[in-house]
């Protein structure tokens, strides 16, 4: 059970962390309380992770192969990696820094799914570039209906809030469903869980973060997403959500804060307006090329330390 | 069923609906203790017309206090806050301007001079009358109706005419034979009246914009 610690924190931190780019907005507007936020996204995470976590865990498992110990190697290495990317400020990806510990592991086995990786690899570019582009048309196809209907103020401000609500609730979802596989994969891997108790695990111990520690980090973050008038940030939540959904169809956990740039991104286009500042895209890409290679570095700079062993003179 | 849910908008609805009858009541005792001195010259009643508004005033300061504390109960998301309370607060420039013009003829004891009564009046008249129109378009605003585009265009053409009724009777008082402290006097009651139409036609502008906001 004790190996199970640094996935286990690995899915903590992520709660903490990821929360808030779906309830974010509407927790910093006051739209919503923070306790009635924090129990629907992880009754939402939880039920995510159990009813379409598998494709996401499959996808991970089959990177590599693991031996358990590696597999608590490459949970605390990408932990270790998405603190100090937060501490530097960077977008990070906790899906980032996971495939890059399984790709340090895997170098050390010399054995690597490279097709895999490659598909992998391929989401984390379609990321933003696919939630830009969906949430184009979910602004265009929502304008078009919000703009007829015949509400006055306070029934369009109950229409936003109950739709962010709603939107919330499956970015919760979707979010369970597409992250649950960076923190149990690795030891479905290594043999040392089933998939059932990999999600189950997983779940809960984003579930655990949401509710223990991302009041602060949703105040902060979703303070950033209300400069959005009300029906921007809810295209930007439902374009996040779609698009980490489809990823999960295709098994591949990506970045939810990536997604959430990408469809600010795909509003200002809509609007006409710049959202996103040249420096965010720079920190993207910093942060994708670092991400991974720090993971890596980590994980086969722990794993060689482990082995080390002490071999007195004779 | 959504009624159960949201009390607190509902609420705050019905508070706007309450802060506009108690705003038009202020401008009826004001158009009565402003046209008692008018008509007879003697301002009968004027005090405790002078009164009344404030009370209606006074009344409609509390119910938008009350609308204050709903929202921040954390009712309506920030932008519909914001663009309630500022509409509140530059609505209620009105009836500050109103009870300053009462009370100005009363502290200053100002005798209207019967030559700029009949100007005065439809200064007057017109000015209320884009008060109407912009109680009518801030409901045109909650019930969001078509209506409100049309109003605002009518607001801004009362104000063009307020403004050439205002230079007007400067321009008599100006030519006049009376006393020059008794002309300063009247020339500032009449820049105040003029602000009634102008405040009238910011606040339109605002309510048009918090409108199109709305347009996605």
């Amino acid at each position: 059970m004790l190996s199970l610690l640094g996935g286990v924190f690995l899915g903590w931190s992520l709660g903490a962390n990821d929360a808030s780019n779906v309830f974010g907005s509407a927790v910093a507007s006051r739209m919503l309380k923070f306790w009635t936020a924090a129990v629907l996204a992880s009754v939402f995470v939880l039920l995510g992770a159990l009813l379409q976590g598998q494709a996401g865990i499959e996808t991970l498992k089959g990177l590599t192969q693991f031996t358990l110990e590696q597999a608590v190697v490459s949970s605390v290495a990408a932990a270790t990696t998405v603190t100090i990317m937060t501490i530097l400020g960077l977008p990070v990806s906790t899906s980032q820094a996971v495939v890059g510990a399984i790709l340090g592991i895997g170098i050390l086995n010399q054995q690597l799914n490279l097709a895999g990786l490659g598909k992998v690899v391929a989401c984390w570019f379609g990321t933003p570039v696919g939630a830009a582009v969906i949430a184009v048309i979910i602004y265009k196809v929502l304008a078009a209906f919000y703009n007829n209907l015949k509400i006055n103020l306070f029934q369009s401000d109950i229409l936003i809030r109950l739709l962010m609500i709603a939107a919330g609730s499956y970015g919760a979802y979707a979010l369970g469903a597409n992250n649950v596989a960076n923190v149990t994969a690795v030891f479905v891997g290594a043999g040392h869980l089933s998939v059932f108790s990999a999600a189950l695990i997983g779940g809960l111990s984003i579930g655990l973060g949401i509710l223990t520690l991302s009041k602060r980090v949703m105040e902060t973050v979703g303070k950033k997403l209300v400069r959005l008038d009300p029906f921007s940030a809810l295209v930007v939540l439902l374009a996040q959500s779609i698009t980490v959904h489809i990823y999960t169809f295709i098994g591949v956990p990506v970045s939810t804060s990536q997604a959430v740039i990408g469809a600010v991104l795909g509003v200002g286009i809509v609007k006409g307006i710049s959202t996103v500042s040249g420096r965010t895209l720079a920190n993207i890409l910093i942060a994708w090329l670092l991400t991974p290679a720090i993971a890596g570095f980590f994980a086969t700079a722990l794993d060689f330390v482990i082995h080390l062993q002490y071999v007195p003179h004779p | 069923m959504l009624k159960i849910f949201f009390k607190k908008q509902l609420q705050i609805e019905s508070l706007i609906y309450d802060y506009l009858d108690n705003l038009k009541m202020t401008e009826q005792h004001f158009s009565e203790a402003l046209n008692s001195c008018l008509k007879k010259g003697v301002c009968g009643d004027f005090d405790f017309l002078t009164k009344q508004t404030h009370k209606f005033e006074s009344k409609a300061d509390d119910i938008r206090e009350e609308i204050k504390a709903l929202m921040y109960g954390k009712a309506l998301i920030p932008e519909s806050r914001g663009d309630i309370m500022g509409l509140l607060e530059s609505i209620d420039e009105i009836p500050r301007i109103l009870e300053l013009i009462l009370n100005m003829i009363k502290t200053q004891k100002l005798v209207i001079p019967d030559f700029i009564v009949s100007d005065i009046k439809e200064l007057i008249e017109v000015s209320l009358d884009s008060c109407d129109l912009l109680f009518k378009q801030t409901s045109a605003l909650f019930k969001k109706s078509e209506e409100l585009r049309s109003l605002v265009s009518k607001i801004d053409y009362n104000e063009s005419h307020c403004d050439h009724i205002e230079r007007r009777i400067i321009t008599t008082i100006f030519d006049s034979d009376i006393d020059p402290f008794q002309k300063l006097q009247l020339k500032e009651m009449i820049i105040h009246m003029g602000e009634i139409s102008d405040q009238a036609d910011r606040v339109s502008k605002r309510i048009n914009i918090i409108s199109m906001k709305r347009h996605v």
